[in-house]
């Protein structure tokens, strides 16, 4: 059962679409909406604001490549000096263990 | 924005949680790697970059020291159960004590004396500056405990040994 109104069976409706006042547009608006939108990025990419550089630089470290390739970055550095800092205690134990053997507790 | 913010702050995180594990792991598994030898003299060739030949050379000094060694901490520890059995036997007149303590550093002072010519001795069969190196660094290990205890105890003697 189908109680929608067809939309000629509404007279009222038809009568206040057409008194709707419709003020002309000015024969240069839509090259008008261009020109501010163009004239506003031109100014963004002439100063940019220190909010739309911090952005770009994050939305560039945020793509993929970068984001991998930082994180790969951080693993290797971090290996490095792991193997810097574990052959320094294993050097240290190789010391306590000659000194040890060249010279026990008893006579140091 | 904010969201590429926190973005961006869980990149740092994560990037930081990889730097140390990565660290973490691969400092481990470098101890483990450097920690399987066996060799008491494996500091030698690791820090003064010894050859075979010179190595040779000093494993030769060093099984020879050993012997030298062992026979006089076994004498001195000896000397050491014989004080404490005089203290525990109540034979704790002040000679005695003396006496007994003389002999203990006098053998200490002797394992001393061939301790430090064998660093000598393993010096001279280094490469000169190596040796050079060697033996002020051995020189300093085990004499310099000696020298900050003297200090600290004489710093130590001009308020009676700490009491106020």
């Amino acid at each position: 059962m189908d109680t929608k109104p067809e939309p000629n069976q509404d007279p009222l409706r038809d009568l206040l679409r057409e008194c709707r006042a419709r003020p002309p547009l000015a024969a240069n608006f839509q090259q008008a909406v261009w020109c501010r939108i163009e004239c506003a990025e031109a100014s963004a990419a002439a100063m940019p604001s220190s909010t739309n550089w911090l952005e770009r630089c994050i939305e560039t470290l945020l793509l993929p490549r970068f984001a991998l390739a930082a994180l790969a970055l951080m693993l290797v550095v971090g290996g490095f000096t792991g193997l810097a800092a574990g052959t320094g205690h294993a050097r240290e134990q190789a010391q306590a263990r000659y000194l040890s053997a060249v010279a026990p507790n008893t006579i140091r | 924005m904010r969201r590429s913010l926190l973005i961006l702050l869980a990149m740092l995180l994560a990037g930081v949680a990889v730097f140390f594990a990565g660290n973490r792991i691969a400092a481990r598994l470098q101890m483990r790697h450097m920690a399987q030898t066996t060799d008491d003299l494996a500091w030698l060739r690791m820090e003064y970059r010894l050859s075979d030949a010179e190595m040779s050379r000093v494993r030769g000094l060093h099984q020879g020291y050993l012997v030298v060694c062992s026979n006089y901490c076994e004498r001195i520890e000896a000397r050491k159960r014989e004080l404490q059995t005089a203290l525990s036997a109540g034979a704790n007149g002040p000679q005695t004590l003396e006496s007994r303590l003389a002999e203990i550093g006098q053998l200490r002072a002797q394992c001393q004396v061939a301790m430090l010519q064998h660093f000598r001795e393993v010096s001279q069969v280094m490469p000169p500056e190596q040796g050079r190196r060697y033996l002020a660094e051995m020189e300093r290990m085990t004499l310099g405990l000696h020298e900050q205890m003297e200090s600290r105890m004489s710093h130590d003697a001009s308020s009676p040994h700490g009491h106020h």
